[in-house]
């Protein structure tokens, strides 16, 4: 009784400590899912100022300065902190507040002003170990407008500027089975919906190319899109969704582009998409049983994008259609159905940042990076795996010890 | 094969249209006989409305009129054993087996003729509903009036048997019944012997002579619904048991354990995900008339084409096959895809058996329709070329001996 | 332990350590013995899986060991057992042998669902886009499936039970054994699960493949009490059940000692039939209920009256632990269960991942079920049945050991449906319902090889469409053989993922000597293909 009482009572009261600015971590295991995948066994990582300095298997080359931390866990694995790119929780788990519906086109909505930080869905989104979020409007319009890229830290009092990690962080476009029109306006079928799209992506398209630019400020953030200064995400699915998105925001845009979803038999256009090089982010749906075509089988939807070749595969949640908090479980089903572990580790962490220009801050543990650690009791796809620590930019935002949100 | 069913027909073979003058030879490249299999250069005397003689290359005594068509295949008339063509009741779930579909027959539907044209000379029809619907009766697709139309009332008995307790319940309650009523017959019996035995001692000490006395035994009179259920138990009348899957099959053994003496055949129209195949090697063991829709279906949940029919015919099944529906439409194609199954792999003798013999049997007419053989009704289709063969086309269709149907100048 | 299934429900009640009447019905022992007498006639079957590692599910683990099945009831488990000629022998060098995993709540779509006979792909696009944007995880063809899945014929069938959150939320109750078909395809995914035995309705049912024999275990032990805190009367009827059913056995007990027949026997009259079995340990009592305070009251009504509760939900179970644990409860819980505390109490409350392990500590028997307790094939994976043990992993992940976790899946379960008698632990006397794993049932990777129910394989992942394609095994040396037969040489060609045709050909003789080379080698690698992908960043299992 007398420690759950002491549980509840953290759940709601922030835990945010004196931030540490210098900090050593002694950990199990460190799986840095960097360039070179390394694991270092029995490591250590150095924290200053909210990123990582140095990682190695002994703390005896770091420069630490007096008053630094440390943090003695050999018993833990490290692991860099996942990245979520397809979150609606804007506010506390279902909200109402993502698709406004009266245009197909809404390039100059953000979803900012709905953002609320630090909240239960967060907080729990962060105890599982998911630190970076792409927290985006709906699929109800063909475009609904540019997400942003913030940290799950879980202040509930703490302030939207210090979650920040991009904003505008790119923009989200829907191609098929959602954005449909249904009152009567252009934009029911595929034809029109392409249409739509096309339609004002081709005009910006070229005013980009001829260097005058639009000259519209409510087009800004769209002309960045065409620059290739920021992301486009693209919720589809089916074959022939998947197959249209790499036509469109790849051949025909030449976009930094990211296929959301790809459900159903999205896998079946995977090999399209392998070879123009366009990342899919994978979810919320991550198996195919005999949807469209009929094999019988049940096959992984990440186990055949992975075999097609596709580059950066990564996983979502749609959160809160799967909660947040079980993004590694996409991982871990995923691996289930046939995908390789080790791939799926990495299609949590850092090929997401990769593939949406965030490489440089987050997604692998690596000198000059983000301090976004989690520390796992064992292998982070396994459900029974906790995490005990959280940390973002260098500061604690969980610790199991005060008991467990997730 | 004891046609004890007519025992128990209300409608006994009632008279057959016009007979038709005289005698006719039919010479034809060669004959689907069933009965004895495939004759070539055969020849089928038809006198009145019977087949009184059929072989290869049979002399024909001169002065009989021959009908030679060196190039067309006969095969008997087609037997459709289970329809409600032309019959427009509709009913619910139900527990009705007293209920018989010729009472049903209150006109000659038009939609009849269509169905002969097409070769179909003989029909099942079924009552209307779903559960224990009640029974069946076997028509000739022509008659002047519905009572001409009968060649066999109570047929069998139609009901369905279902993956749940509520159907079972209701096939049991059916049985049950009748370990009522024969528990009411044996008590009933006792009673009765013991008055017997009293009424002998007393005579005994009488007079010795009053045998004049002794009575029969009278068993009490079955309820309506009872009756169809004792005689499904002692053989007298068969049953035709709907099944959609698999699992109803065994439903139906565990229901049906008891019965030792009950005949039955099934029926189960084959849609893609069925998973019959689980139960073909027990269905063919019994050796079942398995009354089914010509239908290629595929391994549940896949796209993988299996051909049932076949695999239930190789485990040793009876396989009878009828439309799709009650259409016209069904009627003209169903032919052309039992010949797809027999392309597929379908034994084409066990194809004819079950468009012909098959239904026959399943109606309990299969002594008076169903094959050529001597003393049957001339039931004939002419076709001219293989049934099986696409472009293949009827040319006549003969209905108890008279030309009911042709093609110009067909039968001259 | 042989003699287990015979013993008196008083042996029972200490085998399950109660201190009170065992609710354990009388009705859970079925005629066995006819079934084994029919079986007699034609010899006995014998059936053993060999050389694997057995966790019995009582806490014991036999490296190597040998489950000999005698009529699909455990004959023997040990090393060096004598196998009589013609047993079935299912060879499993290097991997797990556990119990068959018991699913409560189960909806009727394990016993009698199936596959749509439409494309899938016909799908309303309409329902399904909106299952997008509501964010319902539910795809349409999910109720559609379930729609077939159900006769409309039977009464209070009408509407679908709900697939979501089915803890808490009973299935229409149905005559399970009638509606079993032993073919259903969800079925063959229960059993790819390692689910043997499953709730349908208010019977607990033993899977078997291709057969409706046997098939029902228990009927009706359970019965349904009302709780709530939205209806204060709920409570005060519930409470004067329980009273009157008590005062009643009181005045029995006194009436029967006094032993004057004078006195006429007290009336039953206005006594609650439900309450009085529950008293009588005839039947269980079953609550639902997520709210603390109505956990509360269960557990002192329970504690009161001296019954064991049987709690669905228990998501506030945790701020309680203690008071259930006292009561001895039986916790059916989705350890995933997920809502936020209500901020306007400051009384602690909503779900703790940590629920299920406090629950455990404090004593409470815990079940685990997941949130969707139906199989889902609609795309969102790991919520439904089809992951039952990763639901379990859950548990782990809150700080419940292992074994509790492993319990929480087999042998609790079979107690609440009152077959702990015949399943959810391989021991003697107990059914052979039992899975074969190519490693730790709780990790996420393992795959169920074999299944087996009732002494004969219902699965077999190779010979089924549905997995066969995933980390196929390959197996060096065929694992099935025949005490006293010659195996089959056959060339071990990879069998078709086709459940038909299992034709034994087992006259070839050529090529024995080839085949005792095989078999060397697969001694050396006994795991080689299993871990293919076994790499340094998952770490082993």
């Amino acid at each position: 009784m007398l420690c759950a009482l002491t549980l509840a009572a953290c759940a709601h009261v922030s835990v945010t400590p004196e931030p540490a600015s210098e900090l050593v971590l002694h950990v199990g295991k460190i799986l840095t899912v960097d360039a070179e995948n390394r694991v270092v066994n029995r490591g250590y990582l150095h924290v200053r100022d909210g990123k990582i300095v140095a990682i190695a298997t002994t703390d005896a080359g770091f420069d630490v300065g007096p008053g630094a931390e440390r943090i003695e866990r050999p018993d833990l694995w490290a692991f860099p902190g996942m990245v979520d790119l397809h979150c609606h929780i804007s506010t506390n788990g279902f909200s109402a507040d993502l698709n406004d519906m009266n245009f197909p086109l809404n390039p100059d909505l953000r979803s900012q002003p709905g953002i609320r930080v630090g909240h239960a869905a967060m907080r729990r989104a962060c105890a599982s170990g998911v630190t970076t979020a792409f927290v985006i409007p709906g699929s109800g319009t063909s475009i609904s407008g540019f997400g942003t890229v913030l940290k799950f830290k879980t202040d509930p009092e703490g302030r939207y500027a210090d979650t920040v990690v991009r904003d505008p962080g790119g923009v989200k476009v829907a191609q098929n089975f959602n954005p449909e029109r249904r009152a009567g306006d252009l934009g029911l079928t595929q034809a029109g919906l392409a249409w739509n799209l096309e339609s004002l992506n081709d005009r910006v398209a070229r005013q980009v190319a001829s260097g005058s630019g639009t000259g519209d400020p409510l087009l800004a953030n769209l002309e960045a899109v065409h620059r290739g200064e920021l992301p486009v995400l693209i919720h589809c699915a089916s074959a022939e969704g998947v197959a249209n998105t790499v036509r469109m925001w790849k051949l025909r845009y030449g976009t930094q582009c990211v296929i959301s979803h790809g459900s159903w038999d999205g896998h079946y256009a995977a090999a399209f998409a392998a070879e123009h090089g366009v990342p899919v982010n994978h979810g919320p749906r991550v198996i195919n049983h005999t949807s469209m075509r009929r094999e019988g089988k049940i096959q992984g939807g990440a186990a055949a994008y992975v075999a097609a070749g596709v580059p950066l595969f990564s996983l979502n949640t749609d959160s809160p259609i799967v909660p947040q908090e079980e993004l590694f479980v996409q991982g871990t089903v995923s691996a289930r159905y046939g995908a390789d572990a080790e791939t799926m580790l990495r299609a949590l962490t850092t090929h997401p940042a990769q593939s949406f220009q965030l490489g440089d801050r987050v997604g692998s543990l690596a000198v000059g990076l983000d301090a976004d650690i989690v520390l796992f009791t064992g292998d982070p796809l396994d459900p029974r795996s906790a995490v005990e620590l959280v940390l973002i930019d260098g500061e604690v935002q969980y610790d199991r010890s005060q008991g467990q949100w997730f | 094969m004891i046609s004890s069913f007519l025992l128990f027909s209300l409608l006994v073979a009632a008279p057959a249209p016009a007979p038709a003058q005289g005698i006719v030879a039919i010479r034809v490249g060669r004959a689907e006989s069933i009965a004895s299999g495939t004759l070539e250069h055969a020849v089928i005397l038809v006198e009145g409305n019977t087949i009184t003689a059929i072989g290869e290359d049979l002399p024909i005594e001169p002065g009989i009129p021959i009908l030679d068509r060196p190039d067309w295949v006969v095969t008997p008339g087609l037997v459709n054993c289970y329809s409600r063509l032309g019959l427009t009741s509709r009913a619910g779930n139900q527990f009705e087996p007293h209920v018989l579909a010729s009472q049903e027959l209150t006109e000659v539907n038009s939609a009849l003729g269509q169905v002969l044209e097409l070769g179909v000379t003989t029909l099942g029809l079924v009552p209307p509903g779903a559960g224990i619907t009640g029974q069946a009766v076997a028509i000739r697709t022509k008659g002047s009036k519905p009572a001409d139309l009968v060649l066999q009332d109570r047929a069998f008995l139609a009901l369905s048997l279902e993956t749940n307790s509520s159907s079972k319940k209701a096939l049991r309650r059916g049985f049950e019944g009748v370990d009522d009523y024969q528990g009411k017959v044996d008590k009933e019996r006792a009673k009765f012997d013991k008055k017997n035995d009293s009424k002998k001692s007393k005579s005994k000490s009488k007079d010795k002579d009053e045998d004049k006395d002794k009575d029969e035994f009278k068993p009490p009179t079955p309820d309506e619904k009872v009756k169809p259920f004792l005689d499904v138990r002692e053989g007298r009348l068969s049953a035709l048991v709907n099944i959609r899957k698999a699992s109803d099959w065994l439903h139906l053994r565990d229901v049906i354990s008891e019965e030792k003496d009950m005949r039955y055949h099934l029926r189960c129209p084959l849609s893609d995900d069925i998973d019959l195949y689980e139960v073909k090697d027990a269905i063919g063991e019994l050796a079942l008339h398995f009354v089914t829709t010509p239908t290629i279906t595929q391994q549940v949940g896949t796209r993988r084409e299996r051909n049932l029919p076949a695999e239930l015919t190789t485990a040793g099944a009876k396989l009878v096959f009828v439309p799709a529906s009650d259409s016209v439409r069904s009627h003209e194609t169903y032919v052309k895809e039992v010949a797809y199954l027999v392309s597929k792999g379908l034994d084409a003798e066990a194809a004819y058996y079950g468009l012909t013999l098959g239904p026959a049997t399943v109606l309990g007419v299969e002594d008076r329709v169903g094959s050529l053989e001597v003393g049957k009704h001339a039931n004939l289709v002419l076709w001219n070329g293989d049934p099986f063969e696409p472009g293949t086309e009827i040319q006549a269709v003969m209905l108890e001996g008279a030309w009911v149907h042709e093609e110009d100048g067909a039968t001259e | 332990m042989k003699q287990f299934k015979h013993t008196s429900l008083s042996a029972l009640a200490l085998f399950l350590g109660l201190a009170f009447a065992a609710p354990l019905p009388a009705l859970a022992f079925d005629d066995e013995e006819s079934a084994e007498e029919a079986e007699e006639e034609d010899g006995d079957k014998w059936f053993a899986v060999v050389d694997g590692d057995v966790f019995t599910g009582t806490g014991a683990v036999l490296r190597g060991a040998t489950v000999l099945a005698k009529n699909g009831v455990i004959e023997e488990i040990g090393y060096d057992l004598y196998l009589p000629e013609g047993t079935q022998v299912l060879r499993v060098p290097g991997q797990r042998v556990y119990p068959g995993l018991v699913a409560l709540s189960a909806t009727s779509r394990i016993s009698r669902g199936m596959f749509a006979s439409r494309d899938e792909g016909e799908i309303d696009e309409l329902a399904r886009a909106e299952a997008e944007i509501e964010g319902t995880p539910e795809s349409p063809e999910t109720f559609d499936w379930l729609a077939a899945a159900y006769d409309p014929t039977l009464p209070g069938s009408s509407a679908p039970e709900d697939e979501e959150g089915a803890v808490g939320r009973r299935p229409v109750r149905m005559d399970a054994e009638d509606g079993y078909d032993p073919f259903n395809p969800y079925l063959i995914l229960a059993l790819a699960t390692g689910i043997t035995t499953a709730e349908q309705g208010d019977s607990a049912l033993k899977l078997k493949r291709g057969s409706i024999d046997g098939v029902g275990m228990t009927e009706k032990y359970i019965s349904s009490f009302a709780w709530s805190n939205s209806s204060p009367s709920s409570k005060e009827s519930t409470r004067a059940k329980f009273k009157s059913a008590s005062d009643y056995l009181r005045e029995h007990r006194k009436w029967e000692e006094r032993g004057d027949k004078e006195i006429p026997e007290p009336d039953k009259k206005g006594v609650d039939a439900n309450a009085l079995k529950v008293l009588r340990g005839e039947t269980w009592a079953r609550f639902s209920s997520n709210d603390r305070s109505e956990l509360l009251g269960i557990a002192r009504l329970a504690q009161q009256y001296k019954f064991r509760p049987v709690i669905y939900g228990a998501r506030e179970g945790w701020t309680v632990a203690d008071e259930l644990g006292r009561a001895g409860a039986y916790i059916v819980v989705t350890p995933r269960s997920r809502a936020d505390k209500d901020e306007r109490y400051v009384r602690p409350g909503g779900s703790s991942i940590e629920n299920a392990a406090k629950l455990h500590a404090a004593g409470a028997t815990v079940t685990v079920v997941p949130a969707s307790t139906s199989i889902d094939l609609s795309g969102i994976a790991g919520r439904d049945l089809l992951h039952l043990p990763i639901e379990a992993g859950f548990a782990v992940r809150g700080g419940m050991s292992e074994q509790a976790a492993l319990e929480a899946i087999t042998i609790n379960p079979a107690r609440i449906m009152g077959v702990d008698h015949r399943v959810g632990s391989l021991e003697v006397g107990k059914d052979c319902d039992l899975i074969v794993t190519d490693g730790d049932v709780l990790h996420y990777e393992t795959f169920v090889q074999w299944a087996v129910v009732a002494g004969e394989i219902a699965y077999d992942k190779q010979e089924e469409i549905y997995f066969a394609h995933i980390r196929p095994r390959s197996d060096a040396v065929d694992p099935l053989e025949v005490v006293g037969e010659e195996p089959a040489t056959e060339d071990e060609a990879p069998a078709e993922p086709d459940a038909d045709d299992a034709e034994e050909g087992d006259d070839a003789e050529e090529g024995d000597d080839a085949e005792e080379g095989d078999d060397a080698e697969e001694g050396d690698d006994p795991e080689a293909g299993d871990d293919a992908s076994g790499d340094d960043a998952t770490g082993g299992r």
